[in-house]
């Protein structure tokens, strides 16, 4: 009889970090693409939003003071769309191992510009959502807790990923 | 960009005594009918109110010094500004010059100015009086910039007077100065803020864009020129 893949600790924490993380990342991507400005109809304001939206997400990039015009241009307009496409990969969960460990050191970047720009007393928006926040104390360990939940998820996924599956064919015996 | 920090209770402290909007007083209220040329108002100044504000194309409590352009523009652009925002610097140092000279001064906008100082910068206020002080003696422009321009040092001293010194002669900074410490605007930038509070600005700067036909497009944050030309020239040939 086929038997259902049992559920462990590991597994529990892989399905808790695809949810919660995958959830943020995919709201996290909206939001910068698609706010605080949301005319979408008709298409010209769309396209409107969405580049002031962007261009706003580069000022709070560019805050940061961390890399130099190309590198914020590359990041104001790749990151968003990232989150976005991570996030739905953690959700379906196809070969989770390769976009945990993709997240994981996206939050570690997160968490160190954030950190960086506390410690310098930076007064600057952390960009991170469609709403400014400033950079906090609150916002460092938000970004600390999901590192650590991204790291387990990664580390159990790479030790699920060379288990063999419970559906898989056992293994022919030699003769 | 710089977001409120005012907490429903220190919005509640603050002064309202000449603020209270008529019932037909909104930001968004709809425009007259295309055909119609702009209702211009002149509401008579209150007791406590430095000067009369007007209303153009439905849009209310105008301090003329703040305004510019024709009444009769297809597009009425209203911004809200903090002086120690670092985005509404960007804003008013690029697309604000741009828009004034390619929008403002042919007739396609007319241009409003509001003060929209955020509680969680220390100088913003005293920005604001200084540069609406300087607008009613018609210096306006000359020393928003010098405010924006010099913004990285005094946010740190505080030292407003100086950045508006540099911008005006003696005699225009003597005039200035015995407006501000008179506090003659200030009602005008209550008025705005509170103006500000009823879209409700969430952050600065904050534009909102009226067309003729009613319709108002709220764009928050930074824009720049170039994505706002072609929004613009949409909006004016839809009128």
């Amino acid at each position: 009889m086929m038997q259902s893949a049992p559920f462990n600790y590991r597994r529990i924490i892989i399905w808790i970090g695809r949810i919660v993380l995958g959830g943020i990342f995919i709201y996290a991507g909206i939001s910068k693409i698609f706010f605080p400005n949301h005319m979408l109809w008709p298409f010209f304001m769309l396209k409107f939003s969405v580049a002031t939206n962007l261009a706003n997400f580069g000022i709070q990039v560019e805050s940061y003071r961390l890399l130099p015009a190309a590198g914020v241009a590359f990041v104001t307009y790749t990151l968003p769309f990232a989150e976005v496409s991570l996030g739905l990969l953690l959700l379906i969960g196809w070969r989770v191992h390769i976009w945990a460990t993709l997240v994981t050191l996206l939050l570690l970047g997160f968490l160190t510009g954030v950190t960086r720009a506390y410690l310098l007393h930076m007064d600057i928006n952390c960009g991170c959502f469609a709403t400014p926040e400033p950079v906090s104390l609150k916002k460092i360990l938000e970004d600390s807790s999901m590192a650590v939940l991204a790291a387990l998820m990664t580390v159990f996924a790479f030790q699920e990923a060379r288990r063999p599956h419970s559906w898989s064919a056992p293994a022919k015996p030699s003769t | 960009m710089h977001q409120l920090l005012d907490t429903p209770t220190q919005q509640a402290a603050q002064p309202q005594v000449l603020l209270q909007p008529s019932p037909a007083e909104s930001v968004g209220m709809p425009a007259a009918h295309p055909l119609i040329p702009p209702v211009i108002t002149v509401a008579k100044a209150a007791p406590g109110l430095p000067q009369a504000t007007i209303s153009v194309g439905g849009v209310n409590d105008i301090d003329p010094a703040k305004a510019f352009g024709s009444k009769n523009a297809p597009i009425i652009m209203e911004i809200f500004t903090d002086f120690q925002c670092p985005a509404c610097k960007q804003l008013f140092t690029t697309t604000t010059q741009k828009v004034m000279d390619n929008y403002v001064n042919t007739g396609k906008v007319y241009l409003i100015l509001r003060d929209y100082p955020l509680p969680m910068h220390a100088y913003s206020r005293l920005a604001a009086s200084y540069a609406r002080a300087a607008a009613h003696i018609g210096r306006g422009e000359e020393v928003e910039q010098a405010i924006f321009q010099s913004q990285e040092k005094w946010e740190m001293t505080g030292d407003i007077p100086g950045a508006v010194a540099a911008a005006l002669s003696a005699a225009e900074m003597k005039k200035v100065q015995a407006l501000v410490e008179a506090k003659t605007f200030e009602p005008l930038i209550e008025k705005d803020k509170h103006l500000g509070q009823l879209v409700p600005v969430n952050q600065t700067p904050y534009t909102v864009l009226h067309t003729k036909s009613g319709q108002t497009f709220p764009v928050v944050g930074f824009v720049s020129y170039d994505y706002l030309k072609p929004f613009l020239d949409q909006l004016i040939a839809q009128k």
